[in-house]
């Protein structure tokens, strides 16, 4: 039971690392631009799939797909940021239901493109298993992404924190005016913000081809799962993403070793839900007050 | 045209052209019934967000409830379809007090706070197996029943079923729109401190807002139930639920009572009749199309732009 | 007593904005609030209508403590109040806005009543118009005080509603409000900046600086007090 219950809070630790940076992505971008971007899941998504292509067609290793995956994801991710900048009224709920949309249009593009079959990486590195400690055991991929997961997540905050951009991201968000006379360009942060987190999709999406299965219809599900640790974090906290994402990471392993695997979406909700309602701010937040 | 004759020629068309005149084609009326369950779950969907101020990503939520409820009830204790429908209605209003917690939650959080839950009662469901069936589902769930020599357990019959639950659905929405009720909702938009300051409830008034879109939904849901004899949980909660009924109501326009009704009848037979046998996969493509144009280009809805526009002509011509 | 007011302190982070302000007033009152921009005067009406949660002190109405309550209780209980900046009800017409106040803080619309406050504050002929877009300054200051009245108050409090209004429009509306109180003798709360303006409506005045109450006693009294002159210089300067 023990063994179980730490090989449990192994692979939960690392899906948090992975879950910390799909929800990155969309962290950064509510932070800058007080919107959510529904369709996150689906761009993570079509990072995979265009990773699975070049595998499939071109013989590429997922990993040497990167590049290509970048530029379609972060290509698309501008189309769905200028779209955001056409809304003019009610911009927090309009960019809602836009997004919803255009999460919808690509789930669906993706199942004309590819079908609703399944599919994961073939390349056998990824899926061989590795052994720590004895006990502990891990795909090489999950061991991979979750290294990249942290990584990014503290390059992303030292990015945030110690650079000039980051800084100038931050002032925007807090006060889009007062930016504006400092001499920021708000529409140029908020370009990047989305650039970065067209990045930070890929590489999640790169994760998911490789640790575990595509399909079209995943794109939602990954989507809630970023908002989910959006608001356990609370805004504004980029380490705070990583330790809700580890949380949620390791409150649905824990499910499923406990449990069943069947309540392990479950247990994420219920967790969202608690905090949502009774820690508005989020577990690490540092805005006190909400939007 | 006053809106008395308007009504009352809706009305021959709704229950006696329409029957007429495509009554003898069963997958026609089948597809018209579903367009109607849509336009239902549309109006429900448009009532929380135009008086409640509420953008819901949930609905299946309250969909499923209502067809768990009415289908257990009938099944389990017996109950006759109709009663059982009214209590799914009341069930899912039920199910909505467990929401209302998320109702201090602003704009975006409470529209995934609902979406939340919808997961929730979805796994509930196919984990409660003792009750539900679970994943299995629930087959041959009662028909709706004759009535009066009248067989509304047939095609035709479900038509004039979920015909009515629609409009009765409008004209109870008509009614709160017009009352102090509907006043206060409106003015809450733009002006919650003055509304409060004047002695209103805004919580307790959006509750009850709530509460009559999770019933409405509810209904609609249950009849969806017996209608089609058989549920699941990833059918009974399905997001394309909510999603066709958000996409009905913007394009009709959210903003307008007979908008999702008349969005909800074009968008899905337009999907269905045209895209679908087009794109036979992926022609919900058309429906994110759809819904981030008009989010665009015109928020308030198709119906009410041309209206504008056609209006507008006639002031020009007129001058 | 109708209202008492115990050691209300309102605080925004580090800044006080009403400090350990304490006093009462009897049925059918009529008080003025006087003090220099930001001396707390707005902030004290929104501690008693509900709309800031003081940090220290009690209010009560007519015995009943109003801390507890939300503000839509207040309003039922009694508290009328009239924005500084005028606040519609947006996208009803001016009758429409009385009969929400009416029908939700009293609990019946009050037909009969309205036409009265309608007539009373000359807003009869704009009753179907917009509340939000076709009115005039007067006019909207005259809803504001409208809109209180349908809610059937015993304390009416008027936040700046003759600012802004040129002389002619002042006395007018001063003529207003007598007749509001003859009709309905209902007490009254005043803040207002202009000397003249409390002199001729309020029996008694209350001085707020700095958050503090400094003055407190009839007009002619009070608008002499050497303390109340130097903060009205100091704060007009600053
Ligand atoms: N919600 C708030 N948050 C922070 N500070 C506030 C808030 N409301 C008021 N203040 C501050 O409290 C102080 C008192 O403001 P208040 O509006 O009560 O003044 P006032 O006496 O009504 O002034 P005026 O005559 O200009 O209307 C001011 O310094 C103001 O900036
Ligand atoms: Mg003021």
């Amino acid at each position: 039971m023990i063994d179980l219950i730490a090989q449990s809070l192994f692979s939960g630790l690392l899906s948090g690392a992975y879950y910390a940076l799909i929800a990155l992505g969309l962290a950064l971008v509510f932070g800058t631009m007080r919107v959510i971007n529904l369709a996150h899941g689906e761009l993570v998504l079509l990072g995979a799939y265009v990773s699975y292509t070049a595998e499939e067609r071109l013989g590429l290793d997922p990993l040497a797909s990167l590049p290509l995956a970048l530029m379609v994801v972060i290509a698309a991710n501008m189309v769905v940021y200028y779209l955001i900048s056409l809304i003019k009224k009610d911009r927090e709920l309009n960019s809602l239901i836009l997004t919803f949309g255009i999460g919808v249009i690509l789930t669906n593009a993706m199942l004309m493109i590819w079908s609703a079959d399944i599919h994961s990486a073939t390349t056998p590195w990824y899926h061989d298993a590795v052994i720590l400690f004895d006990t502990l055991f891990a795909m090489q991929a999950e061991l991979v992404f979750a290294g990249a997961g942290v990584v990014l997540v503290g390059a992303v905050w030292w990015w945030l924190e110690k650079t000039w951009y980051g800084r100038a991201l931050r002032a925007v968000a807090s006060n889009r005016d007062a930016a504006k006379l400092m001499g920021v360009d708000p529409r140029l942060t908020e370009i990047l913000s989305f650039a970065v987190a067209g990045l930070l999709a890929t590489v999640s999406g790169l994760a998911l081809y490789t640790a575990k299965v595509i399909q079209p219809s995943l794109g939602h599900n990954l989507t809630v799962k970023a908002f989910i640790i959006t608001v356990l974090a609370g805004i504004g906290s980029v380490p705070g993403v990583l330790l809700g994402a580890v949380l949620l990471g390791v409150v649905e392993s824990l499910t499923v070793t406990i449990a069943s695997s069947a309540l392990q979406e479950l247990a994420g909700m219920v967790l969202f839900l608690v905090v949502l309602l009774l820690m508005p701010s989020g577990l690490f937040g540092r805005a006190k007050r909400r939007g | 045209m006053t809106n008395a004759i308007k009504l009352a020629i809706f009305l021959v068309l709704a229950y006696g052209a329409v029957p007429l005149a495509l009554g003898g084609n069963p997958y026609v009326i089948g597809l018209i019934v579903a367009s109607l369950t849509i336009g239902g779950i549309s109006v429900a969907w448009a009532l929380l967000g135009n008086l409640g101020g509420m953008v819901s990503f949930g609905h299946a939520a309250f969909f499923g409830v209502g067809a768990y409820v009415s289908a257990l009830l009938t099944m389990r204790a017996g109950w006759p379809v109709f009663p059982a429908m009214l209590a799914a209605g009341v069930g899912a209003a039920i199910a909505s007090v467990a929401t209302m917690p998320a109702l201090r939650l602003r704009g975006p959080y409470f529209a995934l706070a609902i979406l939340a839950y919808a997961e929730i009662f979805r796994i509930l469901a196919t984990e409660l197996k003792s009750v539900t069936g679970g994943a299995a589902g629930l087959l041959s769930i009662p028909r709706l029943p004759m009535v009066l020599g009248i067989d509304f357990g047939s095609k035709l019959g479900g038509y004039f079923v979920i015909l009515t639950i629609v409009l009765l659905a409008m004209t109870g929405y008509q009614l709160i729109r017009r009352s102090p009720y509907g006043l206060a909702l409106k003015a809450m938009h733009d002006s919650e401190d003055a509304t409060k300051v004047v002695g209103v409830n805004s919580t307790m008034l959006k509750a009850w807002m709530l509460m009559v879109s999770a019933f409405i939904t509810g209904v609609v849901g249950a009849f969806n139930a017996h209608y089609i004899n058989f549920l699941e949980p990833d059918y009974a909660f399905a997001g394309l639920w909510t999603t066709l009924a958000i996409v009905s109501a913007i394009f009709g326009g959210y903003r307008t009572v007979t908008g999702p009704l008349l969005g909800a009848v074009v968008v899905y037979l337009v999907d269905q009749l045209l895209f679908k046998a087009i794109l036979p996969q992926g022609h919900q493509i058309v429906l994110g199309v759809l819904l981030g144009a008009m989010i665009l280009f015109s928020p308030g809805g198709l119906m009410p732009l041309l209206v504008a526009k056609f209006t507008r002509k006639e002031a020009s011509h007129a001058a | 007593m109708l209202l008492e007011l115990d050691g209300i302190t309102v605080a925004f982070g580090g800044l006080v904005a009403v400090s350990n302000v304490s006093f009462t007033m009897a049925e059918g009152d009529v008080l003025g609030l006087v003090g220099p921009n930001g001396a707390g005067k707005t902030t004290l009406f929104n501690a008693v209508s509900g709309l800031v949660r003081p940090t220290q002190g009690r209010a009560r109405l007519l015995g009943r403590d109003l801390i507890a309550m939300p503000i839509h209780a207040r309003a039922r209980a009694g508290i009328g109040r009239a924005f500084q900046v005028p606040q519609p009800l947006h996208e009803l017409t001016v009758r429409e806005n009385l009969i929400v106040a009416s029908r939700f803080a009293t609990g019946r619309i009050d037909n009969e009543r309205i036409d009265e406050i309608l007539d009373l504050l000359k807003l009869g002929h704009k009753a179907e118009a917009e509340a939000s877009t076709a009115l005039a300054l007067t006019e909207q200051k005259a809803l504001e005080v409208a809109k209180a009245l349908a809610t059937n108050p015993k304390l009416l409090m008027l936040d700046e509603v003759l600012a802004g209004l040129e002389t002619a429009g002042k006395r007018a509306f001063m003529h207003t409000l007598d007749a509001v109180r003859a009709r309905y003798g209902l007490a009254l709360l005043i803040i207002e900046h202009d000397i003249e303006t409390i002199t001729r409506l309020c029996q008694r005045v209350i001085v707020l600086n700095f958050g503090k109450l400094i003055a407190e006693g009839t007009p002619e009294h009070v608008f002499n007090d050497s303390e109340v002159i130097r903060s009205y210089t100091g704060g007009e300067a600053a």
